[in-house]
């Protein structure tokens, strides 16, 4: 008998405590609460420089005026912001001392996903004793970057090594009174990451592995800055197949993309956080702001596939401020059970014979809420803007719901907008006919919704589209009776 | 192989089936006629396990296997194949893939290995070879935007791949032109051997010209009124249908 | 002093006339109320996100007419659809004009809003229908309801079909200097009955003029109901139309909206579904010039199994123009089987001109069939090329396109009279004579 993501659910929900999913916090944690002195203490705590103190304060002053957001077809119990410890050291004591402990289905869900031993080990929240091998990978990484120039680093450690280049571009595209969340974010994030492409530099390496190591205890204020210089490439990797177990409710990330003219960026995105129990109960709320700037002639792509959170709330999108930029947004969302997702993209053409693509794939299945939020925006001055966008929605079962709200705004007598939506379910007979070909119902599912996935799936970089693959399918696992 | 005895069945509380029985061996060639509305699909669906219709009396045995209960993929596992008559299209799923996937699992059901990609891969250039099919056609989604010519090729495509026990072709030669027809029936022949059964499903005679039958049935109002050699095709053929009904 | 102010201080002078004891009155005062909670709707209502009302609510406005206005036959017969022999109900500022009208009783009732209101014989079908079908929450449709008094009413019993197609027409004449208007329609239409409808708005002379209508229809089993909205009004004149309809099963509710004129308009149509199998037709065309404003606001609300609904909007902007589509289809979880599809497509003619659409698709139910398409784009150049090349001057040759373009939704007009008087206003407003009929 397979194990299904139900199972694992089940898993959590009641190993919850056994287990004790609480992060031991050590004495080297704020108070819960935010105010002013919270975030000059959070900029203290990590020396940073006095401006970089103002900036958060002022993001802070920003925050205090705005007010939550809300949506149609989202339903949540708004989080506590004063509830929160906004600084916690990042080290925390590992939950179990070897991956003996942990429970063995869950490594064979990791095994599943194809998650390496190391890998599962962060995950689990195991105590990675001094890696010979993470870290000597992780050394030939950092060697092969630097001799291309390339800085690839935590945004901490940017702020203290490369100040001039964090002053000059952080919230330059988001600006920390973006939104409600934005705002937070920009006050207290403590956590992230930060790459330049110096110019004419290619990335030798999608930047995934060392990432992914890496990530695991991000903080849930995470602030990820890109900026791809002149004719530079890189390909970036977000996030991880494997269910992560992370008692941090909220989740208000910020990730600024900055493509210089000629240059390209691909960022890549796997997100399956925890999304609660079968009843709805607990999961994380992720409240994403991500963002491009493309220059002229840049290319900017978001692929994502998100299975995970309760709440997911989350639009990248492209400011084609340059002519001849190019923006791409490919999206799957599957929610399950009592899952809400609202995501989508914003494509704002500003320059000339500017191009986006929309490609977003919606499955809803059990109770669970799929929207697609989308905005293309064509300026007056954007001559010959050209826009295509598909937005397919799969129906699994009859209590979830699947909803297109696209806004489209043509300012330009040249532009050229397209924009298409279905609604569709798996038919009895294209089951039947795979059942006929002895494939059974289960496998069939995951083979048409794989097969509904595709445009998105090929976008995807080649390791993480077979975890994607398989994620699609346990998360879908018990959805169809 | 196939035994079928007093086979009675209905959709949506419509009796269509009203016992049927026949004998298939192993290595026999069976054709099944009849005009439209005999039931000549429903009793392929049937056999199939299309769970659309309800078997209301009699039995349906695979190679002494009661199939009563059995599911569709678990009657595909004993080696029953169906040539759809119209072929279900699944957007975004490569012919190729499919066809991996379909192999795979039946393999899993004998308790065997996946087949190793190199094998698999030589195995569907030869099939395509055997059916005429352009590789690039293994990568297109399956049955989707295919002419009528194309899926019914696909289906016996994927009944060279699978070399099942026995085949059901349900109206294989319609939306065929005459080249086609050929290159399936051809197809079907070389398929032919001393271990497995084909069961033709047609309403005219011409496919019978290109795979020819040990035996021909006729179907009416849900029953075999008549059954003989290949020469009650050409006597239907010449005749058509209206003596039957009033044999029944 | 606000109009919001205004529109609420004169209530006490509109009740002078009202028996404030009828229970109709208490509906118009309940309604008063909503609207003077919610005021007006702005741009933070997403409803509103792409039309503001500030500048027409930033002027003054005539409520009640001083005096009664007097019309020629011969000023306005131009208006009518004069080779279809019809009903006629006629107003002039907000008032009947039973000589411009032609009403009946015989077998039908097409009369007027104010006599069903007060006369007994109408009490149960307006406790039925009046103010049922319209939500009670919105704002504009209350501020209507709250001075609702006269407009058409139409009555089709049973198994019967109307012979004759009946138009609605609201003049304003300019005898005030600015007016605001607030017909209220109601339109029943009882089993197996069918009735072919035309609504239209015109001032004769160029002077400011808002007209906020409702108009309720109430579409009962197997029953058919196609409705024409004639907007092809001077530059003057704004209208906001609130359109509620509400289908009983197997019946067939048709809006057909021509929207060619004006200064600023807002569409709010809405469908509801009482019963299975119904269809909902919703058509447009939408040619705009200069700065004029229109949004087409929609919803057809999927509540019942095996139901069908069609939108398809066909916008064409030039100069400063700016078109709006925000259509909405809601499919209920019990909705099972329903068939939902909804098209909008624009052309851009000039730089300056504007399109926002925003198709929605709010679907609760998993064996549905929906989609929805939206295109922005230009005229096809090779097409236009083409058509050149065989002589065709530019001119024609756009004008030409521009009823391709729009030919689906012209094509499904059911009266040739009608069909054949917007080719006419398409085609002087392309500014050519094309002589022969698509």
């Amino acid at each position: 008998m397979a194990y299904t993501e139900e199972e694992l659910k089940k898993e959590l929900e009641t190993k919850e405590y056994e287990y004790g999913f609480y992060t031991d916090i050590e004495s080297d944690t704020f108070p819960v609460g935010l105010n002013e002195d919270v975030i000059r203490k959070i900029s203290e705590k990590k020396e940073e420089p006095e401006w970089m103190t103002q900036w958060r304060l002022e993001a802070y002053e920003n925050f205090k005026e705005m007010t939550e957001p809300e949506w149609a077809n989202v339903n949540y119990k708004k989080p506590d912001l004063q509830a929160i410890s906004y600084y916690s050291a990042p080290k925390t004591k590992p939950k179990y001392e070897s991956l003996d402990e942990v429970d063995p289905e869950l490594l064979n869900t990791f095994d599943k996903l194809g998650i390496s031993l190391e890998e599962q080990k962060k995950l689990a929240g195991v105590a990675v004793d001094i890696v010979i091998d993470s870290v000597s990978v992780a050394t030939t990484f950092k060697e092969t970057l630097a001799e291309k120039g390339i800085v690839f680093c935590s945004i901490s450690e940017a702020i203290q090594k490369h100040p001039e280049l964090v002053k000059k571009y952080i919230g330059t595209v988001i600006p920390p009174k973006d939104n409600y969340y934005a705002a937070l974010n920009s006050a207290v994030f403590t956590d992230g990451s930060f790459c330049y492409i110096p110019k004419g530099v290619r990335c030798p390496m999608e930047l995934s592995t060392y990432f992914r190591i890496n990530q695991a205890g991000t903080g849930q204020f995470e602030r990820t800055l890109v900026i791809a210089d002149e004719s530079s490439y890189v390909s970036y990797l977000e996030g991880c197949t494997a269910p992560s177990r992370d008692e941090n409710q909220l989740h208000a990330a910020v990730v600024e993309l900055i493509a210089m003219d000629d240059a390209e960026i691909k960022y890549s995105t796997v997100q399956n956080w925890y999304p609660g129990d079968k009843d709805g109960k607990g999961g994380v709320f992720n409240f994403v702001t991500k963002r491009g700037l493309c220059h002229t002639r840049s290319k900017i792509s978001w692929t994502q596939v998100e299975t995970g959170s309760a709440v997911t709330w989350k639009y990248p999108s492209c400011i084609l401020k340059g002519d001849h930029s190019i923006g791409e947004f490919y999206s799957i969302a599957v929610t399950n059970n009592y899952q809400q997702a609202d995501t989508g993209t914003k494509m704002v053409h500003l320059g000339k014979n500017t191009r986006s693509t929309i490609i977003s794939k919606g499955i809803s299945a059990g109770k669970s809420q799929n929207s697609y939020r989308g905005l293309v925006q064509v300026g007056a001055r954007a001559k010959n803007a050209r826009n295509f966008s598909q937005c397919d929605s799969l129906l699994m079962g009859n209590d979830c719901g699947a909803h297109t709200f696209p806004y489209i705004e043509a300012k330009s007598n040249s532009a050229q907008i397209e924009h298409e939506a279905t609604t569709s379910k798996i038919g009895e007979d294209q089951i039947f006919y795979c059942n006929q070909r002895g494939i059974d119902t289960e496998k069939a599912i995951a083979l048409i919704v794989n097969g509904f996935s595709k445009e998105v799936l090929n976008k995807l970089p080649m390791e993480f589209a077979v975890e994607a693959q398989k994620l699609l399918e346990i998360s879908l696992e018990g959805s169809v009776g | 192989m196939l035994t079928i005895e007093n086979l009675h069945a209905q959709v949506d509380g419509k009796a269509i089936l009203n016992g049927i029985d026949l004998d298939v061996k192993a290595g026999e060639v069976h054709a099944i006629m009849g005009p439209n509305g005999s039931g000549k699909s429903t009793l392929s669906s049937v056999i199939a396990g299309n769970e659309d219709y309800e078997v209301t009396q009699g039995k349906l045995l695979l190679k002494g296997n009661d199939l009563a209960e059995l599911d569709a993929e678990e009657r595909a596992h004993l080696g029953i194949f169906l040539s759809f008559q119209y072929p279900v299209e699944i957007p975004g799923v490569t012919v190729t893939n499919f066809i991996k996937t379909a192999i795979n699992a039946n393999r899993k059901a004998q308790g065997l290995e996946e087949m190793p990609a190199s094998d698999l891969l030589k195995k569907i250039r030869e099939k395509a070879k055997l059916l005429e099919i352009d590789s690039k056609f293994l990568s297109r989604s399956l049955n989707e935007g295919f002419s009528g010519g194309e899926k019914k090729r696909n289906e016996i495509f994927q009944m060279a791949m699978l070399e099942p026990a026995l085949s059901i072709l349900d109206e294989t030669d319609s939306g065929l032109d005459i080249d086609a027809l050929k290159i399936v029936a051809n197809g079907v022949n070389k398929l032919k051997g001393k271990h497995n059964a084909v069961v033709v499903i047609t309403h005219y005679q011409r496919l019978l010209d290109y795979i020819v039958p040990d035996f021909v049935h006729v179907l009416f109002d849900g029953k075999i009124v008549k059954s003989g050699t290949k020469e009650l095709a050409h006597e239907l053929e010449k005749k058509g249908y209206d003596w039957i009904k009033e044999l029944a | 002093m606000e109009f919001k102010e205004k529109l609420i201080s004169s209530y006490l002078a509109f009740e002078e006339d009202m028996d404030l004891s009828d229970s109709v009155h208490d509906t118009r005062a309940e309604a008063l109320k909503v609207f003077e909670e919610k005021g007006f709707p702005t741009k933070r209502d997403e409803a509103w996100k792409y039309t503001s009302l500030d500048s027409l609510i930033r002027e003054d406005y005539a409520l009640f007419p001083k005096s009664e206005a007097s019309i020629e036959l011969k000023d306005v017969k131009k208006y009518f659809l004069y080779d279809t022999d019809t009903y006629k109900v006629i107003f002039i500022d907000g008032v009947y004009s039973p000589f411009l009208s032609n009403t009946t009783h015989d077998g039908l009732d097409v009369c007027l809003m104010s006599a069903a209101l007060t006369k007994p014989k109408y009490r149960d079908l307006i406790n039925t229908y009046f103010n049922k079908i319209a939500p009670g929450d919105d704002s504009l449709t209350a501020l209507n309801t709250s001075y609702a008094k006269e407009g058409a009413y139409v009555y089709i019993p049973k198994n019967s079909v109307a012979e004759k197609p009946i138009e609605i027409i609201h003049f304003s004449s300019g005898n005030e200097e600015a007016l605001w208007l607030q017909p209220r329609n109601l339109v029943v239409v009882d089993k197996n009955s069918q009735v072919q409808i035309i609504e239209r708005h015109q001032s004769l002379t160029e002077h400011p003029v808002v007209t906020n209508s409702v108009t309720e229809i109430y579409v009962h089993q197997e029953a058919f109901v196609d409705y024409y909205k004639l907007q092809n009004d001077l530059p003057t004149a704004s209208l906001i139309d609130n359109t509620y309809i509400t289908q009983e099963k197997k019946s067939h509710a048709s809006v057909h909206t021509f929207a060619l004129g004006g200064k600023l308009i807002r569409n709010n149509l809405r469908f509801y579904h009482k019963g299975e199998h119904i269809l909902s037709t919703l058509k447009g065309v939408t040619i705009l010039e200069g700065k004029q404003h229109v949004d087409h606001s929609t919803l057809v609300h999927h509540s019942q199994p095996n139901c069908e609904s069609h939108q398809d909007y066909k916008g064409i902007f030039s100069e400063r123009s700016e078109g709006v589509f925000n259509g909405q289809i809601l499919v209920d979880k019990i909705a099972q089987k329903t068939n939902a599809f909804q098209q909008n497509n624009n052309v851009l003619l000039d730089d300056k001109a504007t399109v926002n659409s925003k198709p929605q698709l709010e679907i609760f139910a998993d064996d549905v069939k929906c989609s929805h398409g939206c295109t922005i784009g230009q005229m096809d150049e090779e097409a236009l090329f083409y058509l050149r090349t065989r002589g065709i001057p530019k001119k024609e040759a756009k004008a030409l396109m521009t009823y391709a373009f729009a030919n689906n939704v012209l094509e499904s007009v059911q009266l040739p009279s009608l069909k054949k008087r917007i080719n006419g206003q398409i085609a002087r407003k392309l500014g050519v004579n094309l002589g022969f009929e698509l």
